[in-house]
């Protein structure tokens, strides 16, 4: 597992029956404990810019695929910190070969911060105080693609 | 015949090598360093180093039981979470808080801790738990018995040891009649002075609890948090008035296990954070004699 929370390893486009049909990558929890599913608050993709919505990104936790609506009643599967998740995203013909600038934002609730904390938490921008243990929400990274 | 003199035990928790996972630090590592510093009491934060949490592996099993017996490691607090804000739009009802805190007690009994870091989901700025805890707790306390494991609630900064909702803690426990419920005690309470290189949010100016608060809630406490912000060169605590705490829990023959937690600037930087468990293990024990 790497440091940052965008993964290099794991970056590809996915083929299905021989057609390339979208791309993953992976991320870890930047937290120092897991978290069930119903906690996380995805956000918005930007790949090159290009945005990608958080109800269209399946997220693959222990080898099994989550859609966005599934993930808010989940309380009960749990996303641990060691295991980075696979996040899968539909685009026809996947990502060209070569650079390409990630920009990704999710964060998560905990209810032991006061809720005046939480209510505005907000994936895709940075807590009004950033406390180190939570992580960023918002990580960029620039991965190649083979 | 002289009487051995009752002092608190050293132990620590995960929590002080927070940035573990950023150089693939494991558990057996914090087992070592434990050992070279004579600190064998350990707390666990368990989802973060239980592999699978909640459920385990026998495979990980295995490992925990031999790590444990290889480096006389005392399990003593099994850090976890009650989540009431766990599905948005929605508070989480008493059986699903329920149903979260027996599957920890029986998890933290079959690791062999006897007790609990029970984080419980608060509902405002002074960190006062959700309304329903009485009664999650109550029926809990049945469970909490028969596995032998004490749920305690941690006092956290900027909670005071006068907040009523110590008062209702205590009350509670009389009320029951347990010795199931309990609380762990922050030593952040205590804190006097600032930290250099942070930042105190506005809402939360430095209002430190009175060392003597501490007296009539010893009885109610089984560990404590030794919580440091800066260990000088010297090893000494800069912003706690340590002495004089420990020196009223000796008088008062508390010697239950004072667990390092560091909570300072560069958590992140895992080799500050095991200079700074070093000092402040090395501290402990110039002050307790062992």
């Amino acid at each position: 597992m790497e440091k940052q929370v965008i993964q290099s390893v794991g970056f590809r486009n996915i083929k299905e029956n021989g057609l390339v049909t979208g791309f993953q990558f992976k991320v870890r929890l930047p937290y120092y404990r897991g978290v069930f599913l119903s906690q996380l608050r995805p956000g918005t993709l930007f790949v090159d810019g290009e945005r990608f919505e958080k109800e269209d990104i399946i997220w693959n936790i222990n080898g099994e695929d989550y859609s966005y609506e599934e993930m808010k009643d989940d309380w009960k599967t749990h996303w641990g910190v060691t295991t980075p998740a696979v996040l899968k995203v539909k685009k026809e013909g996947g990502l060209a070969q070569g650079y390409h600038q990630l920009k990704y934002g999710f964060c998560f609730t905990s209810s032991y911060m006061p809720p005046v904390m939480q209510e505005r938490l907000d994936p895709d921008e940075e807590s009004p105080i950033i406390m180190p243990e939570f992580g960023h929400h918002v990580n960029e990274r620039r991965l190649l693609i083979v | 015949m002289s009487e051995t003199k009752k002092v608190p035990k050293r132990g620590l928790s995960t929590y002080c090598f927070y940035p573990m996972m950023d150089v693939n630090m494991d558990l057996e590592d914090i087992f070592i360093h434990m050992q070279d510093m004579g600190a064998v009491g350990l707390e666990i934060l368990a989802d973060g180093i239980i592999e699978n949490y909640p459920y385990p592996s026998n495979k990980w099993l295995d490992k925990w039981f031999a790590l444990v017996d290889r480096y006389g490691i005392v399990p003593v607090e099994y850090g976890h979470w009650v989540e009431s804000r766990l599905v948005p739009g929605r508070e989480a009802s008493v059986e699903e808080c329920l149903e979260q805190l027996i599957r920890d007690i029986k998890l933290a009994n079959f690791l062999g801790f006897t007790c609990m870091r029970t984080k419980l989901s608060v509902c405002d700025e002074i960190l006062t738990p959700v309304p329903n805890w009485r009664e999650v707790i109550k029926r809990a306390l049945p469970y909490a018995e028969k596995y032998n494991v004490v749920m305690q609630p941690e006092i956290h900064s900027p909670s005071k040891l006068t907040d009523k909702m110590i008062m209702d803690y205590v009350e509670f426990i009389e009320k029951e009649k347990t010795k199931y419920f309990g609380f762990n005690i922050d030593f952040g309470v205590f804190q006097d002075k600032e930290v250099e290189g942070m930042n105190r949010p506005r809402f939360m100016p430095l209002d430190p609890s009175k060392p003597e608060d501490i007296i009539p809630l010893l009885p109610y406490v089984h560990c404590c948090h030794a919580k440091y912000y800066n260990m000088s060169e010297d090893f000494e605590e800069t912003t706690i008035p340590y002495r004089k705490v420990i020196d009223i829990m000796i008088e008062h023959g508390w010697d239950g296990y004072l667990l390092s937690e560091y909570e300072g600037p560069k958590k992140t930087d895992i080799n500050h954070c095991i200079t700074q468990v070093r000092r402040h293990q090395l501290f402990m024990k110039n002050i307790l004699g062992k």
